[in-house]
């Protein structure tokens, strides 16, 4: 059985996502205080989320 | 991807990592109780000290300098800092005559002009703290942890790049948890890495600017901060300065609405022979790093200069926070240590892939 190869953007759309959402909020949390604190520590968060989700739902 | 830049990517992925691992695995090890330094000090550290005269008028700075000096006949005063969430100004003073480097340091309290305790980190953290940042090797050893950083920086970028060959027949966040060890292990290590790069090489790239800290002050020192002494020939005499009180209400004249952080007296690291050099910093979490320095002249209390500090500086000040992750509250900690945690994951894994290869079946 041979599958097909996968495309760039397949292997790399969800890696470049969280890549972009941790990016933006290690930044974003450096310019405010408070409730932006809260915000972009949830984008940070997204690299824990994926992970979960993948050991959750990819596992096989 | 052809057969031969694979091997090459896989050549720069191996050799970047086996170098740095072991230090690597410290660095986070160490890091993880460093993140929250804050909180645990609270808890280990005596909290009992409070001011003697709570209600009082604060002394004057020059008050709180005569203190300082009082406790050291023959010093002269070489800094000034203000503790944040306490009335205590720090006086740092040093023989003109003794070695070099040999400071006196003294917390004052600014309601009664007493010494209060020094705040200490705990002896734990500070080792800890030590051998994250040197390995109690001085330049030497900081230089060489930025070194493995840049193995680190290496580490990932490959890593990122060998990820494609690996992923080709995979949906991304596969996990073949039922395939032999090796193959499991090799799936989480993908996984973890990819999905941390971000994060690991902000980490990285400023722990590594962190490491120059030495070398990057000295430059400034001898450059843009010596430029602004060409106009004097003799150094401020202690006896002829004007009031400090004044010189540090002349700067914050200059620069409305930033904190006062420290002071640096003429003579000093941070200063030149002639002047106050008045440090103060933002209020919010960009700009509370930024410091910029208004410089007194020492004889007249006259504003010399507002020197910004130069992008170097700047880019040093900014990494201490982004490489600590102290600035986004308990939740970004957490983060932190999470991540921290994965990283650990990931050294230990690619350690594990590169031992078990040896025992591999030729195929």
């Amino acid at each position: 059985m041979s599958r097909k190869d996968l495309n760039i953007w397949a292997i790399f759309g969800a890696p470049i996502l969280v890549f972009a959402l941790s990016l933006t909020g290690l930044i974003g949390a450096l310019l405010g205080d408070g409730v932006w604190d809260a915000v972009f520590s949830t984008l940070l968060a997204s690299t824990v989320v994926v992970t979960v989700w993948a050991l959750i739902r990819r596992r096989r | 991807m052809k057969t031969r830049t694979i091997r090459a990517w896989t050549l720069v992925h191996k050799w970047s990592s086996l170098v740095s691992t072991l230090f690597l695995l410290m660095l986070c090890v160490t890091g993880l109780p460093l993140v929250f330094t804050h909180e645990i000090e609270e808890v280990l550290l005596p909290q009992a000290w409070t001011p003697a005269n709570p209600e009082a008028p604060p002394l004057s700075l020059d008050q709180v300098l005569a203190a300082g000096l009082a406790l050291h006949p023959g010093e002269v005063p070489a800094f000034m800092s203000f503790d944040e969430d306490r009335p205590v100004v720090n006086v740092t003073s040093v023989d003109p005559n003794g070695p070099a480097g040999k400071y006196s340091f003294e917390p004052i309290d600014r309601t009664s002009g007493e010494v209060a305790p020094p705040v200490a980190g705990h002896p734990v953290m500070e080792f800890l703290l030590q051998l994250h940042t040197d390995m109690f090797l001085g330049l030497p050893g900081m230089l060489f942890l930025g070194l493995m950083g840049l193995m680190l920086i290496g580490a990932v970028v490959s890593g990122v790049v060998l990820y494609a060959p690996f992923m080709r027949r995979l949906p991304f966040g596969t996990v073949r948890a039922r395939k032999a060890a090796r193959t499991r292990w090799l799936d989480y290590h993908n996984l973890l890495g990819v999905v941390t790069a971000g994060w690991v090489l902000v980490v990285g790239a400023t722990g590594v600017i962190n490491t120059l800290a030495t070398p990057i002050l000295a430059y400034w020192k001898n450059t843009a901060l010596k430029e602004l002494t060409v106009a004097y020939d003799a150094p401020a005499p202690a006896g002829e300065r004007a009031s400090l009180d004044a010189a540090v209400a002349r700067a914050k004249q200059a620069l409305p609405g930033m904190k006062l952080q420290f002071v640096a007296f003429p003579g000093t690291d941070y200063s030149t022979d002639h002047h106050y050099a008045v440090f103060f910093h933002g209020d919010t979490p960009l700009t509370t790093h930024l410091t910029t320095p208004a410089l007194i002249d020492a004889r007249t209390g006259e504003l010399a200069a507002v020197a910004p500090t130069p992008w170097y500086v700047k880019a040093l000040s900014l990494s201490q926070p982004l490489h600590f992750g102290d600035y986004g509250g308990l939740a970004l900690k957490i983060l932190w240590a999470l991540l921290d945690i994965a990283t650990i994951v990931i050294l230990g894994s690619g350690l594990y892939l590169w031992l078990g290869k040896g025992r591999r079946k030729p195929a």
